[in-house]
């Protein structure tokens, strides 16, 4: 059994189906990227099952439990951790503070707690910067601090909105580093992502989404020749004559 | 070292200011700062202005002088029963109120006080707008009630209240009650993806705040040996608790302490030196100065401290 599967999920915000009946699983261990062009549904698909949505139809199980109608801070205690599109860090926090809040989840003590947090941030590479005002890093670093508050929690299964978004290459590049890292931990990863070049190596299967809809799910290679996808992406002129 | 220093103070200040005035003014900063203190959990560790804790004071107040002057109920009882009384209290307006964000929670606090004074103003078994006097007993610690001109029991019992006060926030400052004040403070939503439920946690800093606010309330109760609506249910009272938190320096440890001093030493000096008709004028200083501190100091006096020292290093 898949430790994600989402099944004929539809989510409609008034008069406009934002997901329309997706299905689509994610095992355990996986990268797995969830793609598609502007307003294709894969941030509301994200937060549905990061528990900020509550789907009109469909059911979400993770590890065999049923999570369709869960709130975020249950998802979490679930072991779902997420990062967000645009940073939600504690601004006012130091670096470590930030974590230590995600370190408190699942940890018996304070020193338990900042243990944790302590380990994750050498982890991360942001253990130099711990005592920062999360308000004083960089964008890249300011996401991996996302990254690094989701790890503290334990999940088992991070899910990344746009990681990537925003970074120059040595950033994106450092931060593909992080995640094959954290993906060698053991932990599941599903992440939206924009930059293909990003996401297409380091994916295990690609889910390609398009006006709400599943058009395509597979390895990268072959998602990334379907006809479907390219017109989704390109327009179907480009569609390469067969 | 500091805190050392400042207990030190604290203790000798009635000793070298033996005369009723000073001592007085002693009274009311603790008294003051543990309102302050209590009002900073919420609306300066989780960021909820909640301008209506002149509730728990009246709670706190009301409790223990009804169940005296009714029941014979010592003060202390009447003490322990009345912070239960405003834990209940802030359970209800809590979960009333909490699922309202921002300028709307304040909005809810405001109207839930004027509520409850109005309820107590029209209401004769609870003294209405004539108020209640406190039944006078022997003077001791046992009955809360200390007579004459030496003011320095009751001094010494409200320092304990506020020690004990700090305290408790010191603790929690570093407990994950704390961080998890802070996070829902800094970003509910990003709280909420590290598992934390803001809502259990708002009731929770709610509730210790009404406890603190609620002995504070049955402190001046026995002080002043009088309440009305107008005294211990009116809004200037959550309004200035406020202030001294926001003055001092919001979601810090001393900040309120620092905050009751400067405005009650404000208020006092401006009300001694411009007579009687100082009360106007004290409270445009005070509005004044909270003013300039909201532009240039937005961090407080424990801002301006730790600017200070920064300098210094």
């Amino acid at each position: 059994m898949a430790l994600l599967e989402v099944t004929n999920l539809t989510k409609r915000f008034g008069g406009l189906v934002a997901n329309d009946d997706v299905t689509m699983s994610v095992n355990e261990g996986e990268i797995v990227g969830l793609i598609g062009p502007n307003g294709a549904g894969k941030t509301t698909l994200f937060n549905s099952i990061a528990g900020v949505y509550n789907p009109e139809q469909g059911k979400i199980l993770f590890r065999g439990e049923d999570i369709t109608r869960y709130n975020p801070e249950q998802a979490c205690q679930a072991g779902i951790a997420r990062t967000f599109q645009i940073v939600r860090v504690f601004k006012g926090m130091t670096v470590l503070d930030n974590v230590m809040v995600g370190s408190y989840l699942r940890s018996q003590s304070d020193a338990d707690a900042r243990e944790r947090a302590l380990e994750v941030l050498k982890f991360t590479g942001l253990y130099p910067k711990k005592d920062y005002l999360a308000s004083a890093l960089t964008i890249a670093d300011k996401k991996r601090l996302e990254m690094a508050r989701a790890l503290a929690t334990r999940p088992t299964l991070l899910m990344l909105d746009e990681a990537m978004a925003g970074l120059n290459p040595t950033e994106c590049q450092a931060a593909v580093d992080c995640i094959r890292a954290i993906s060698r931990e053991g932990i599941t990863i599903l992440m939206v992502e924009h930059v293909m070049e990003v996401i297409m190596p380091i994916s295990d299967r690609i889910v390609v989404l398009n006006s709400g809809k599943k058009i395509a799910e597979g390895e990268p290679k072959a998602v990334s020749a379907d006809p479907e996808v390219i017109k989704a992406y390109l327009g179907g002129k480009y569609v390469a004559r067969s | 070292m500091l805190p050392v220093a400042a207990a030190v103070i604290a203790l000798a200040y009635p000793k070298v200011f033996s005369l009723p005035y000073p001592q007085h003014v002693g009274v009311l900063i603790c008294m003051n700062a543990l309102m302050a203190v209590a009002w900073n959990i919420t609306g300066g560790y989780t960021g909820q202005v909640a301008l209506g804790n002149t509730v728990f004071f009246g709670i706190g107040a009301y409790t223990s002088s009804l169940l005296l002057r009714d029941f014979g109920v010592n003060p202390w009882i009447g003490m322990l029963a009345g912070t239960i009384l405003s834990m209940i209290a802030a359970v209800v307006l809590g979960y009333t109120t909490f699922r309202l964000r921002g300028y709307y929670f304040t909005i809810a606090c405001i109207a839930m006080a004027e509520i409850v004074s109005a309820i107590v103003v029209n209401t004769r078994r609870l003294g209405g707008a004539v108020g209640v006097t406190i039944p006078i007993r022997d003077a001791s610690l046992l009955n809360f009630q200390f007579h004459g001109t030496n003011k320095a029991p009751y001094y010494y019992t409200i320092l304990t209240f506020l020690a004990v006060a700090l305290f408790v926030v010191y603790r929690v400052e570093r407990s994950k009650l704390g961080y998890y004040f802070r996070a829902i403070r800094e970003d509910e939503d990003g709280a909420r993806a590290l598992g934390v439920n803001p809502a259990r946690y708002k009731l929770i800093a709610f509730m210790l705040s009404a406890l603190f606010t609620s002995v504070a309330g049955t402190f001046y109760a026995q002080y002043v040996m009088f309440i009305d609506p107008a005294s211990v249910l009116a809004q200037p009272v959550s309004v200035s608790m406020c202030l001294m938190a926001v003055l001092g320096g919001l979601g810090t440890l001393w900040g309120p302490v620092l905050g009751a001093m400067a405005l009650i030493g404000i208020s006092e000096a401006t009300r001694v030196t411009l007579g009687g008709t100082g009360q106007a004028v004290d409270l445009m200083i005070y509005g004044l100065l909270v003013i300039v501190f909201a532009v240039f100091q937005p961090t407080g006096l424990m801002g301006m401290l730790g600017k200070l020292k920064a300098r210094k290093e």
